[in-house]
């Protein structure tokens, strides 16, 4: 069971387009707010299973050929924030807009930490392995429509309540599917940021001369 | 098959255990889904049937579970070819012995509305399509759902199909909740209301964890309750359960007192388990539940039991409303959205519906009106309606138990009402009128209450579901009527045994300081019997009776709820201005609504609405846009300014609408989440802005239909249009609809040229991509929706 007791502020920050804005009394509460919220009603599930190497099914394009080179076997995973935090952000988009974009946001940084958590986790469990960085459907060239076969062979749905639709939408929404890569030997680990992501061209940090920190 | 001599004739009926955790210590392989070795191992699977049906199961499940169109896709095998096989299977392994089949049906494996996209209708075909290939079976299972609105699309398939015996379970975490936040307490109540024949709990947890689950569930039903737990908790490395046979037997028996009848394993069990449940059970016997709670209505995460007044909302009611039947006719359902939320808040625990407006379709009006307050409010709904198949539509689509407004005595009401009552498992408001009217005499009155509660308990309605409404007449018109209300609810209440509810309000009309005389009114028939008074609860006084009168009947334990409400009543929250009057430019730049709104009041005794408008409130919604551009701010303030600003906006129009008639609209934009889409915070966004600038925004929703679009565009005459998609597999849905909007005959000038500005944005979209979608303008945020609204409509 993966519980969170604080989230990264700056991100959530960053999320909004804030980086580097200094926040005044009013909204430093409707963060305090949001983010007591958040962990409130987060329900952070997760799976992981372990696939040999090569996988057809698993990979496709060449982006993730390329991500799992040298590896021998690959975790996949996923991760959902439960069904409860859509309806708080959904109720908040009727009741109060601004609040329910900072409750988006901090939902954001919520799922990354529960990833970041499992990452840790599998990493124990793995002692001794080298491990790639999480590589999830949308990345670069890596299908989108890929969702599917992670939720159906985690057996998501059922488990953890977590589930895909024809246009491999995950819903929950702050949800999340990754690949990750085992090896016996070191992994580069350059490879990870903006000239892998497939959001390069028209990313709002990008833009603005920052970085989302992938 | 009989069930119910089934059920009669055995002490417990003995389900099998799991499929999957056979087929999986077999080592069978199988491509896309497990279902799948109905074909290519189907003596495997007559194999694992025959095993438990030696080991005493009554009823074995075919191996059905994932067998839905969704989850074949890749199989390369249909729903028939699957189902068929498996039915056939089950019934070989099961001949010669008394062993029925059961055709079982999981979830389909997508999330139904409001959380996911699939609509309760495609659902219900899914399900259609599965019972009509299980004719074979004898009778149906549904389990390990989790989604109660999808168990009764599931149900009603089918109730609507077959006439077999139904099996409902479902599946709780540890905090006694499904992934979606059903309550056990909310599945008993809809379920039994709608008709299975047995209800429970599968998967889950082991039989060990589920005491709180099912007994809750005991308290709310009468149905003979299913057990098919878990046998505890995989290992994480070996795969194997923690709770061995005997001590799952042990454990089901221990919750037998609950009322279990029937019971199973799921994950981890196998034969071995079945069989050690027969032993233990052997010398037990089926101890049937009370059911101990009163009436109840539900939605399926809050349960309203009907033992004290309780308080339902009548707001959301276009009736002498003007900005309520706007909102209808624009198709506003956020306004209506908002009255739900206030309504809650005010102390509302049941809300009536009631959208009936001569210039809607009333019918599809209720459908999305119940859907979308379904999707951010907890509280169980009853669905107002004169008109049969407006209140049948409601009951279809809600979720949970609702209350239906209303039948009454007349013949034609009483035949074409109440059987709709049954079969959707509702209460229902009984209105002691009919053919002739309202009698004036409480004798009369009552007359008419037992009628209808006689016709409702012929139809097997339980009277404790039929709520009387005795009729609230103006006292100033008539002075006796008011002891006649009184007189009827009292006999209602204590002679027939029914529930009460009453329209409080209308007591008043006419008379001066109206809420004094409703206030007193309300007291004196809460000390009658009134179980359910229909008020506003958002004005203070009336729901503060009702509050009052539950601590001083000792129905408020401690007074805890009324202390709640009112300890704080004096300290409300502070101004954010900390009480200094602030000018409009200030309260708007800094997100005051409360202060902008009172700055506008005061400016306007002396200061034109418009120059208000065009010298204070625009400009400092500028400067608010330049300073996000720059920067300076960020999306939660601009939006806290946008709201500000249509708080000064709102109070504008209403002076306008005082002094000369019709407020000012700068224009009329579409916006819409495009088909397959269901992420649609950006387009909330772009639509406070808009609104707030003082355009008038359609907004028709998510995962939007381009031909409903295109339509609205044209019947509405509308010329700019606003698409958002946020994932790239939707983008193509975006495209399409661009095309369909060009090619409209009605939206293109004489020229071929298009009428319609079509601006897009979402997260995944570039300009370039938008320029070759068709689009006229890429908007990168909602602030450049405002901009490019500016330079479409000038100004």
């Amino acid at each position: 069971m993966i519980t969170l007791d604080r989230l990264n502020r700056n991100e959530a920050v960053r999320y909004l387009g804030g980086a580097g804005i200094s926040l005044n009394y009013r909204m430093d509460r409707l963060m305090d707010e949001c983010e007591a919220e958040i962990l409130k009603n987060a329900r952070p599930k997760y799976l992981y299973s372990e696939i040999d190497l090569p996988n057809g099914e698993f990979m496709r394009g060449k982006d993730i050929v390329e991500h799992l080179d040298g590896c021998d076997r690959a975790i996949i995973m996923c991760a959902t924030l439960g069904a409860e935090i859509d309806k708080l952000i959904r109720i908040n988009q009727i009741s109060d807009m601004a609040k329910a974009v900072v409750l988006d946001s901090f939902a954001g940084v919520a799922i990354e930490q529960v990833c970041n958590k499992v990452d840790v986790m599998i990493a124990e469990k793995y002692k001794g392995k080298y491990m790639t960085f999480r590589f999830s459907p949308g990345y670069g060239d890596y299908p989108i429509e890929l969702q599917k076969l992670f939720i159906t062979k985690l057996d998501a749905p059922r488990k953890i309540g977590l589930t895909t639709n024809d246009n491999s939408i995950l819903m929950p929404s702050k949800s999340v599917t990754a690949i990750a890569g085992l090896s016996d030997n070191p992994i580069d680990r350059k490879k990870r940021g903006c000239a892998v992501c497939n959001m390069r061209d028209r990313c709002k940090f990008r833009r603005n001369g920052a970085h989302c920190g992938f | 098959m009989d069930f119910k001599k089934l059920l009669s004739e055995k002490e417990f009926v003995l389900l099998d255990g799991a499929m999957g955790t056979l087929i999986q210590k077999s080592g069978a392989e199988y491509k896309s889904v497990p279902e799948t070795l109905n074909i290519t191992h189907p003596e495997l699977i007559e194999s694992f049937h025959r095993a438990y049906v030696e080991a005493g199961t009554d009823i074995v499940y075919a191996n059905t579970f994932g067998a839905n169109a969704y989850k074949l896709k890749e199989s390369g095998y249909s729903v028939e070819e699957i189902i068929g096989s498996a039915v056939k299977i089950a019934k070989k392994a099961c001949e010669g012995t008394d062993a029925y089949v059961a055709l079982d049906i999981g979830p389909i494996g997508q999330l139904l509305e409001p959380a996911g996209a699939m609509t309760f209708d495609e659902a219900y075909e899914y399900f259609k399509q599965e019972i009509l290939a299980g004719k074979g079976a004898d009778v149906i299972v549904f389990e390990t759902m989790t989604d109660l609105y999808e168990l009764k699309a599931a149900v009603l398939a089918a109730k609507e199909n077959c006439d077999k015996p139904i099996i409902a379970t479902m599946t709780f975490e540890r905090n006694g909740r499904t992934f979606t936040g059903v309550l056990p307490s909310a599945a008993a109540v809809t379920l039994t209301g709608l008709g299975v024949d047995a209800i429970g709990v599968n998967c889950s947890l082991g039989p060990d964890e589920l005491e709180p689950v099912i007994s809750e569930m005991s308290k709310y039903t009468d149905l003979p309750l299913v057990i098919k737990a878990n046998a505890g908790l995989p290992d994480p490395n070996s795969n194997e359960y923690d709770i061995l046979p005997d001590r799952f037997a042990q454990c089901v028996c221990d919750l037998l007192k609950y009322g279990v009848k029937i019971i199973g394993g799921c994950c981890g069990t196998t034969p071995e388990y079945i069989e050690m449940i027969k032993k233990s059970i052997a010398d037990k016997k089926y101890t049937p539940q009370q059911k101990s709670v009163d009436t109840t209505v539900c939605s399926s995460s809050t349960v309203v039991e009907i033992n004290c007044p309780r308080i339902i909302g009548e707001r959301i009611n276009p009736t002498g409303k003007k900005l309520f039947k706007q909102a209808l006719v624009d198709n506003n359902i956020d306004y209506i959205l908002t009255q739900a939320l206030s309504q809650v808040d005010g102390g509302a625990e049941i809300l009536d519906v009631n959208v009936g407006h001569p210039e809607i379709d009333e019918k599809k009006m209720m459908v999305s009106v119940l859907k979308a307050i379904q999707s951010v409010c907890d509280a169980p709904l009853q669905i107002d309606s004169t008109k049969p198949d407006v209140l049948e539509a409601g009951l279809r689509y809600y979720n949970g138990k609702p209350i239906v407004n209303s039948v009454n005595g007349e013949e034609k009401s009483l035949s074409s009402v109440l059987p709709l009552v049954k079969k959707y498992g509702a209460s229902v408001v009984g209105l002691t009128l009919d053919e002739n009217g309202i009698p004036k005499s409480a004798d009369g009155r009552f007359e008419i209450a037992k009628r209808i509660v006689e016709r409702a308990e012929a139809l097997g309605i339980d009277r404790r579901d039929v709520y009387i409404d005795c009729l609230t007449l103006t006292v100033s018109a008539e002075q006796d009527a008011c002891r006649e209300t009184l007189g009827a609810l009292h006999r209602v209440k204590t002679e027939l045994g029914c529930k009460t509810c009453l329209g409080v309000s209308n007591i008043s009309f006419g008379l001066p300081n109206r809420e004094l005389v409703t206030r007193t009114f309300l007291t004196m028939a809460l000390e009658e019997g009134l179980d359910l008074p229909i008020i506003n609860p958002n004005v203070d006084s009336i729901t503060g009776a009702v509050m009052a009168y539950r601590v001083l009947a000792g129905i408020d334990k401690n007074s805890s709820a009324f202390i709640e409400k009112y300890n704080d009543v004096k300290s409300e929250a502070p101004k954010m201005s900390g009480g200094k009057d602030v000018d409009i430019f200030t309260a708007v730049y800094s997100g005051l609504k409360t202060e902008g709104a009172e700055a506008v009041r005061k400016l306007l005794k002396t200061v034109d609405a418009m120059e208000i408008v065009n010298t204070m409130l625009i400009p400092a919604l500028d400067k608010v846009g330049d300073d996000f551009e720059k920067n300076k701010i960020f999306l939660p303030q601009l939006i806290q300014s946008a709201n500000a600003a249509q708080e000064c906006f709102e109070v504008i129009k209403e002076h306008i609408s005082k002094t000369s008639g019709s407020p000012v609209s700068k224009g009329k934009i579409i916006l819409a989440t495009v088909k397959g889409d269901i992420h649609d915070i950006g387009k909330n966004i772009v639509k406070v802005l808009l609104d707030n600038y003082g355009y008038t925004v359609v907004d028709l929703g998510r995962d939007v239909d381009p031909q409903l679009i295109v339509d609205t565009a044209v019947e509405q005459n509308i010329k700019m249009i606003g698409l958002s998609a946020l994932m790239t597999t939707t983008l193509k849905s975006m495209e399409d609809t661009i095309k369909l909007i060009r090619e409209r005959k009605e939206l293109q000038n004489p020229d071929g040229t298009s009428k319609c500005v079509v601006f897009v944005g979402g997260a995944v979209l570039t300009k370039d991509y938008a320029m070759k979608i068709g689009a006229d303008y890429y908007c990168k945020d909602a602030k450049e929706s405002v901009d490019t609204a500016k330079l479409v409509f000038g100004g």
